[in-house]
């Protein structure tokens, strides 16, 4: 890091000889090298300190890392990628491998003792934090002294008073000393470069000015060298300082800025020279070329072998302004864009200097030159007015200009484009130099920054201070407007804050490179829009969507107060009960992982998913899928970790709660996912995990493994009273595997009305009008011909116990085998008897796999549990046996899950399956709820139920080896070595085999 | 009924125990011969059965009733056709519990 005494010379001056990088090492001192510079940014640290980073490459191309505290050592970023300079410092501190860092202020100057100005006292006094030596004894050096000769009286010695312009290297004040201190001065111990310890002071307004009346000091040092800005003996600079010394019209302090374009450094020193007003106003307008208002050290930095003479370059904003040719040979005094707000300030003061008042305006204009930065910069600047200088602290300079960070890669490539042929093209010009009163609209107080939780659409300029936490592709779309693109991004700031950034069209191309996750950036305009809640989950109701104006500054020194990811994290049993589409955070412990499987959307293309158990603290697990690229990225990487025993911690941010087979987790877009990561909830989850919950027993809330057929809870006709079924709000679902023992002959079926009501019929029940037409209350109409549709009351009974239920249309055919206009044909219209009872007697006795509704209804204020046949199916006698078979090993592996357990009726939702159907005039209410059950699409059912008995709680289980239920592994056939063929689950019915005898006696 | 000589579910593995004894099986045929009919029990041994000559045509699955006369053949009794679908890994579980853990139930 270079500080105050760091030497930055041109690579004219080759007088030493100078060490390699490799061989700078810390608390090593004076070496001198000689480097080349590869790439340079500034930098702003929280503190609103402006950093010049460097990096250097020496002729063995080591590459170093320089950070530059003392803007003082600015260089001209334009042009100094292609420079060579040579670099020293009297010291450094702290390397670590490749990097170096120039310790700052913290050295001592070759010729004085170890002083260090005290940082910021000019700022401080400036904006008024220090008053008086009350406030700080502040430590400064003595940049300037002159006599003034009262004229009051003239004939007194005390009337002879100082000037005096103190430094603490980086700002300057000016001041008076007290008469009292005169003697000091006589006898050359405060001399210029004197460093002081002002022990009585006040500091004064004088008009727009501040002034330090000097009452007392404590010399620390007598001789020293200018710090920050001195200017070495001997440098050919030396007659711009002389120069600048000359000039001084207006008597203040000078200093100045100095642009040496050709060599690549760019003087930035700003801070010195607001306060010399006026000294420039006059040779702005000077025919003489002399005008080099160079700061010491601008001088000595400036010092180009390209420029014969000390007068210096020119911006070219500065053409238009004051009229001259572009080329116009003649020397002016030069001058930096970088200052063009500072001085601007200065012009307002001053209007006597003749040229456009505002700085900030002029350099706007720049007819070639899109330089929207710079106006944008001034944009930025808060807490800046005209009337107090005080109010720009010390190192804030560059927040609001342009000058030199128009190289920066966050600028539009207009800008950039921009500065550096127009630099160029007006290389040789000298620039005029203008007054710096005091500063009015200056622009380069730091950015405030402000917290994402204090944007709000109201608020016109702000900073903010992030860290991009997630970047999202490139997106494409096309509108009524044409085509577009857009592309967003997430920030977090130090606050906890969050908001989701959105770039539209060109703004993309200003900033999509840009953007890297895990960068802390300034990012500052831009305007606050409702938060898309579809696509954006932040805790934010507003996004930004940036235009051309906005601007984003990227911080290479980390923050780290900003965290790089911030987690709401709940817990797997929370998700349960958590709405599907919502984003969550989730972490847990990786179970297991099942591998990519491919497949086929809609749209036709093939996705990537793969699914994995997590379980964690709540001792439930949940299924969490991955589609896409992380199935490959991280999703391998977790396979990896599994396979080799290990059960890896996997945070999720962004995730998406679905309802597919029971609550599950997947991936979305946004999502990120972070394998053993390293924060306190997950070391807590893994401390968990070893301690107990490796041995733990898990609920999922997912069913872990799809596939068809049964997955609902198995029951016993007893348990429907025993459990209390149908007692909840919710209605229950079981299934009972039951004989037919009765059935209700009489009125198995009703008359309903046929009219299509949608895509389905009415089937309200609709009354003969004794004229061979049927009317529909409902529909009011009548029909010619009526529907018939079952409602079969049905004694069911098992090995517990007997109960009645209801069968409607489509279970009533699943029942009888054949529609319910057939059978009513049959029995009435045909009067077929024998037939009919035929086929009530085929179907009373036999066993069915009956899928129940069981719900309490109130009829007259009676409760009865009702129960009703949603689906009805002849036993499988070989898939009831597998069934039995399991729930036998599971008995005799004391494994209580295997029993039937009773449902958590509140995990089911039931909404979804009451939207379907509902009509029908049927004679209770009972029947119409049960009808509404029957319209629905079986496999809807089944993937409720799914939902909700998945997992051991069921006592179902599904085979590992060929995935379909009712069957474990151990029995599956698809591991058995009969043949396969022989055996399909489906077709086997125990009833209906042949069974005869071959033989025998 | 005549419990005086229950026949006892085996597969092929469980036959060695019954030497002697009347057994029930189900084998999947694999081939017949004048006097015998060769197949395979649930639990994939393969088992022959001997008897007076069945009437074709046989099922897939053949259920048979007989004397076990060694380790991998019966004397059979009785032939029934089983059809041609049937689950051999439920009738070899019901063999396994039928001689095992239940085997009071049975016999």
């Amino acid at each position: 890091m270079f500080h105050k005494q760091s030497h930055l010379y041109k690579s004219n001056d080759m007088a030493a000889t100078f060490a390699f990088l490799k061989d700078v090492r810390p608390f090593k001192t004076a070496w001198k090298v000689q480097v080349k510079v590869i790439h340079s940014w500034r930098q702003n640290t929280e503190n609103t300190v402006e950093t010049l980073e460097l990096v250097l490459s020496d002729s063995m191309s080591k590459q170093i890392h320089a950070p530059v505290l003392n803007l003082s050592k600015v260089i001209d970023e334009s042009n100094q990628t292609d420079s060579h300079s040579e670099f020293g410092t009297s010291s450094c501190s702290s390397g670590i491998n490749a990097e170096i860092e120039f310790n700052l202020g913290r050295g001592r100057a070759k010729n004085t003792m170890a002083v260090n100005l005290t940082a910021e006292a000019i700022a401080k006094m400036l904006n008024g934090e220090v008053a008086s030596e009350n406030d700080m004894t502040p430590v400064l050096q003595v940049t300037e002294l002159k006599m003034i000769q009262s004229k009051l009286n003239q004939n007194h010695e005390s009337s002879n008073r100082y000037k005096i312009t103190l430094s603490d290297g980086i700002l300057s004040q000016q001041g008076m000393l007290n008469a009292s201190l005169n003697s000091l001065v006589v006898q050359g111990s405060i001399q210029l470069g004197s460093i002081l310890k002002l022990t009585r002071f006040v500091c004064n307004r004088v008009q727009t000015r501040r002034i330090v009346v000097v009452a007392d000091v404590e010399i620390l040092v007598e001789k020293c060298d200018i710090i920050g800005t001195c200017v070495q003996s001997g440098s050919p600079n030396e007659p711009g300082r002389s120069s600048v010394f000359d000039q001084q019209r207006s008597g203040m302090g000078s200093v100045i800025t100095q642009q040496s374009n050709g060599c690549g450094f760019e003087q930035q020193q700003a801070k010195r020279t607001d306060l010399n007003g006026g000294r420039y106003g006059a040779s702005a307008y000077s025919p003489q070329p002399q005008v080099v208002h160079n700061s010491p050290d601008a001088v000595r930095y400036s010092v180009s072998a390209n420029l014969p003479q000390p007068q210096v370059v020119h911006n070219s904003s500065e053409v238009g302004r004051y009229g001259l040719p572009a080329n116009s040979p003649q020397p002016q005094v030069a001058h930096n864009s970088s200052d063009a707000g500072r001085y601007g300030g200065a012009n307002l003061a001053q209007p006597q200097v003749g040229y456009n008042s505002s700085d900030a305006g002029r350099y706007g204009v720049p007819a070639s030159s899109p330089q929207r930065q710079v106006g944008q910069r001034y944009g930025t600047g808060s807490g800046y007015s005209e009337t107090s200088p005080s109010t720009r602290p010390y190192g804030s300079s560059n927040a609001g200009y342009g000058g030199s960070r128009l190289e920066q890669p966050r600028a539009p490539p207009a800008t950039t484009a921009y500065s550096r042929p127009v630099q160029s093209s007006y290389q040789p010009q000298p620039p005029p130099m203008y007054v710096n009163r005091g500063p009015v609209a200056r622009n380069e107080a730091p950015p405030r920054i402000t917290p994402i939780s204090a944007l709000n659409p109201y608020q016109g300029r702000w900073t903010i201070k992030v860290r991009v936490t997630c970047k999202g592709v490139l997106r494409r779309f096309s509108n009524t407007r044409g085509e577009g693109k857009l592309f967003s991004f997430d920030l977090l700031d130090s606050g906890g804050g969050e908001i989701r950034v959105t770039c539209f069209n060109d703004v993309v191309d200003q900033f999509f490179d840009q953007i890297v996750v895990g960068n802390v950036y300034l990012i500052s305009r831009g305007s606050l829009k409702p938060a898309q809640k579809n696509f954006n989950h932040l805790h934010n109701d507003y996004e930004i969507h940036l235009d051309s104006a906005s601007t984003i500054q990227q911080c290479y020194e980390d923050d780290p107060t900003i965290p790089r990811h911030q987690f709401h994290f709940r817990n797997v049993g929370d998700i349960e009960n958590m709405e599907s589409n919502s984003i969550t955070d989730l972490i847990g412990i990786v179970s297991s992982i099942s591998p990519s499987v491919s497949i086929m959307r809609k749209n036709q293309t093939e996705v990537l998913k793969r699914s994995l158990q997590l379980k964690d603290m709540s001792g439930r697990s949940v299924e969490f899928t991955m589609w896409g690229d992380f199935c490959n990225a991280e999703g391998q990487k977790l396979q990896m970790l599994c396979d080799s025993g290990a059960s890896p911690v996997l945070a999720v941010k962004a995730g998406r709660i679905s309802e597919f087979n029971g609550k599950q987790v997947s991936t979305i877009g946004s999502s990120q996912l972070f394998i053993e990561p390293d924060f306190p909830e997950a070391r807590e989850l893994r401390e968990w995990y070893d301690r107990e919950g490796r041995n733990a027993h898990f609920t999922s809330i997912s069913r872990e493994f799809t596939g068809a057929g049964r997955q609902e809870v198995r029951k016993v006709i007893t348990q429907i009273k025993d459990d209390k079924l149908g007692t909840s709000e919710k209605p229950d679902w079981i299934t009972v595997c039951a004989t037919i023992s009765f059935m209700k002959v009489e009125n198995f079926c009703y008359t309903a009305c046929p009219n299509m009501n949608g895509d389905r019929p009415c089937s309200k029940k609709v009354t003969n009008n004794g004229d061979g037409t049927w009317r529909c209350e409902k529909c009011d109409k009548s029909v010619e011909e009526c529907d018939y549709r079952y409602i079969l009351q049905i004694q069911l009974q098992d090995h517990t116990g007997l109960t009645w239920a209801t069968a409607f249309q489509e279970a009533g055919e699943e029942i009888i085998g054949i529609s319910a206009k057939d059978l009513y044909y049959i029995k009435y219209e045909h009067q077929e008897e024998e037939k009919f009872e035929d086929i009530i007697r085929s179907v009373t006795f036999s066993k069915y796999i009956f899928k129940l509704k069981i719900k309490e209804e109130t009829y007259s204020d009676e409760q009865r549990v009702k129960a009703t046949v949603v689906k009805a199916e002849k036993i499988n006698y070989s898939s009831d046996t597998r069934f039995m078979l399991e729930a036998m090993d599971k008995l005799r592996t004391g494994d209580a899950n295997s029993l039937p357990v009773k449902l958590e009726s509140s995990n089911y939702r039931s909404d979804a399956l009451n939207s379907g159907i509902g009509t029908s005039g049927t004679r209770d209410t009972a029947s119409v709820d049960a009808r509404r059950e029957f319209g629905l699409p079986a496999a809807n059912q089944v993937g409720q139920y799914g939902n909700q008995y998945a997992g051991p709680i069921s006592g179902i289980t599904s085979c590992n080896a060929c995935g379909s239920n009712g069957h474990v592994s151990a029995n599956c056939p698809s591991l058995m070595s009969e043949p396969q063929g022989q055996y399909t689950q489906g077709r086997y019915t125990g009833g209906g085999t042949p069974r005869q005898h071959v033989g025998g006696y | 009924m005549d419990t005086s000589s229950p026949s006892a579910f085996v597969n092929g593995a469980l036959l060695r125990r019954y030497i002697g004894q009347k057994v029930r099986t189900v084998i999947q045929v694999i081939g017949s011969d004048t006097g015998s009919v060769v197949g395979k029990s649930t639990d994939d041994l393969q088992i022959v059965v001997r008897g007076p000559s069945t009437t074709p045509p046989l099922t897939t699955y053949l259920e048979v009733i007989g004397i076990a006369e060694s380790d991998n053949s019966i004397r059979a009794e009785t032939w029934t056709n089983f059809g041609n679908t049937f689950d051999p890994q439920n009738y070899n579980e019901l063999c396994k519990l039928a001689s095992g853990e239940f085997k009071h139930l049975f016999i």
